[in-house]
């Protein structure tokens, strides 16, 4: 298919905001704390006062997109704009707090996985195409294949494709769930500003899990936003040439390769 | 796809069987039948405690008929209802596994509760369920049992990811990355959506009536519905209809309402007429969403006779959720396949509950008994939590 430009990435992590913070080795720089997590995005506190961590963090996310790109709202706002949402979890702590009967009623629409693209569509005036995949580093990838697609086929005139992970709330069950050589928990917020391109793009999945782990020892476990933070250190690292990214999630790895440089803009500090 | 035509014409994509599980019915024929007949699927619920809630009913599937072996699939009410309808869709098919080559068979299901109740049950003190509880759990519990080794994808757009799934399982084929694509969708009756549905107060004491002057509200209702999606030149004789368009589109309005002027599922219905190359007036059915809440059936009428022409007022329009509650992620799925068996049989069922209709709702619901009519081209709407909206254009076989 073809293949679309990135004109800008937001990218905030537990390690801080933008490329520059992330670590050389993820597990070092964690000195064994098991998450590390994204202060709650001061925004609006009036029009926000319902929304959660997890929402903020998209909102914040395409703020620091614009910010990339030099843009305001308006830029973005309206039919014309898709905006694809990809998440292993970022829904488990509005579940486990209705669950366990911390939350109010008012509260039950946020446990939805829509909650944060809701409030990210709404924050922003964006109206069209709509999509919202779970899952790990592959839903991502798959995400953008789609967003490529829609840009493709002229669904819509450019393409966000957001992606949000929590852990600090349900850090207990999520270590169940893991062995403790995956290297920590890093909470993110990621959105990639794509518009029509040149070049094709592929992706492709398999059975199996990923040979290549380089990017997850340098991250730490970041599920969703993986994908996102890996494009963002490419540009950084390698901004002109083909880029690749690798992801696997369930037994399932996949890859998405760009045949020229994705990259619309010179490298900017998200 | 806000209104502007793809560059090329998408490639038709031919849904080869379906089945279903639902509180009116655990197969095909049954659920049909069931429609048909007026069988009212709502009673008390029995299966976990609900003497605290304001409500108590609901579409409860009281017990899974269908001869499958349970002991290859986890205790889990997702995993199985979806196994149920995928255990119909393969009868449907005649053949199980599936005639397709299991690197080339991928599943596409939509969602908006997922494993919740096992993140409940987790959390009540079993924590072994804890990994079933993403809610992609259960999707990839129906691909090991039908052997799928192909991609496995789940999507949560609330009350609208049965009709995302169609559509994304549609695009992988044409896109070559699958043969063939079980897609569809699924939800369960647990606590967790009944409190939450209960405390915003949207459940009714009185029946679910859509379109209807005296509706108040929605009752909850589960089940699981599954398509199987073929490239068209590939497909065989056997087939049920077409899937000719799909669009979705965000509401940007509010967390929870549809927007006041139903503009986000206009422009779901525009965007999947146009990749179908059809317009409103070549609609001859419309499986609506119809929740029979207050706000949504006004609001979805009004975005219909804006879509549909001049046709608007006379297009038979049916909401299958008098029958037997809203299904949430089953939901747009189950009306897909309203579509095609409406098609199929020459009938439109009738839409349970509807007595009286609303002035404010000035389409042409059908009341009372089935209508004998045969539509060619169905559209299919749906609307979610978090402004999600979807349509779908189907083409009867």
């Amino acid at each position: 298919m073809r293949a679309p430009r990135i004109r800008a990435i937001g990218l905030l992590s537990g390690w801080g905001r933008g490329t520059a913070a992330i670590p050389v080795d993820a597990s070092e720089a964690a000195g064994g704390r098991p998450v590390l997590t994204v202060e709650r995005p001061v925004l609006d506190p009036e029009r926000f006062r319902r929304s959660r961590r997890e929402c903020l963090m998209g909102v914040a996310a395409v703020g620091a997109m614009l910010e990339d790109a030099g843009q305001g709202p308006e830029a973005i706002a309206g039919e014309r704009t898709a905006l694809l949402f990809a998440t292993a979890a970022a829904y488990a702590p509005s579940n486990r707090e209705f669950i366990e009967a911390r939350g109010g009623s008012m509260y039950f629409p946020y446990t939805a996985v829509a909650a944060v693209p809701a409030e990210v569509a709404i924050a922003f005036g964006l109206t069209g195409p709509y999509e919202i995949l779970v899952g790990g580093a592959p839903a991502t990838m798959r995400a953008i294949a789609r967003a490529a697609f829609l840009l493709e086929t002229g669904a819509c005139d450019r393409a966000l494709v957001l992606a949000v992970e929590v852990f600090e709330e349900c850090v207990d069950l999520f270590e169940r769930l893991r062995s403790p050589l995956d290297g920590p928990l890093v909470e993110g917020a990621a959105c990639l500003w794509l518009e029509p391109g040149d070049g094709t793009l592929t992706f492709e999945r398999r059975r199996g899990r990923e040979d290549e782990v380089s990017v997850r020892f340098q991250l730490g476990e970041m599920l969703a936003c993986e994908p996102l933070a890996t494009l963002a250190l490419a540009r950084d690292s390698a901004g002109h040439e083909a880029t690749q990214v690798h992801g696997s999630w369930r037994g399932e790895t996949a890859r998405l390769e760009w045949s020229t440089a994705p990259y619309r803009t010179r490298p900017r500090a998200a | 796809m806000c209104g502007r035509l793809p560059l090329a014409t998408p490639e038709r994509i031919a849904v080869s069987a379906a089945g279903v599980v639902t509180p009116i019915g655990q197969d095909l024929d049954t659920f049909w039948s069931a429609l048909l007949t007026g069988a009212d699927g709502i009673s008390q619920i029995e299966r976990f405690p609900v003497a605290d809630l304001r409500v108590g009913q609901g579409g409860e599937i009281k017990k899974l008929t269908r001869a499958v072996d349970w002991r290859r699939v986890p205790d889990c009410r997702a995993t199985r209802l979806l196994v149920s309808a995928a255990d119909d869709l393969c009868v449907q098919a005649g053949s199980r596994p599936l005639d397709v080559e299991p690197d080339r068979l991928a599943v596409v299901v939509g969602t908006a509760l997922g494993g919740v109740e096992e993140g409940e049950r987790a959390l009540g003190g079993s924590p072994r369920r804890l990994a079933r509880a993403l809610y992609d759990a259960p999707g990839h519990g129906l691909a090991r049992w039908l052997g799928a080794r192909g991609p496995v994808v789940t999507v949560s757009t609330a009350c609208a990811s049965g009709a995302t799934a169609l559509g994304m399982g549609a695009e992988m084929l044409r896109r070559g990355e699958a043969d063939a694509v079980v897609a569809g969708g699924y939800d369960i009756l647990c606590r967790f959506v009944m409190r939450g549905f209960d405390g915003l107060r949207s459940l009714t004491r009185d029946r679910v009536r859509p379109f209807d002057r005296r509706r108040s509200g929605l009752l909850l209702g589960e089940g699981a519905a599954l398509v199987l999606l073929r490239r068209e030149r590939e497909a065989g004789p056997r087939r049920l209809g077409t899937l000719l368009g799909y669009g979705s589109a965000s509401d940007a309005a509010h967390i929870a309402a549809p927007d006041s002027q139903g503009r986000g599922i206009e422009r779901a219905m525009r965007a999947a007429l146009a990749e179908a190359r059809l317009d409103g007036a070549d609609v001859d059915f419309v499986s609506a969403h119809g929740t029979a809440t207050p706000l949504n059936d006004p609001i979805e009428a009004a975005a219909l006779r804006r879509v549909l022409g001049a046709r608007g007022a006379t297009v038979p329009v049916n909401s299958i959720k008098g029958a037997f509650g809203h299904a949430m992620g089953a939901a747009a799925a189950l009306e897909a396949i309203l579509c095609l068996l409406a098609g199929r049989h020459g009938q439109i069922p009738a839409t349970l509950g509807l007595e009286e209709r609303d002035s404010a709702c000035d389409i042409d619901c059908v009341q009372g008994v089935p209508r004998a009519h045969r539509p060619r081209i169905s559209l299919s709407t749906s609307l979610g939590f978090g402004g999600c909206n979807a349509a779908l254009v189907i083409e009867s076989a």
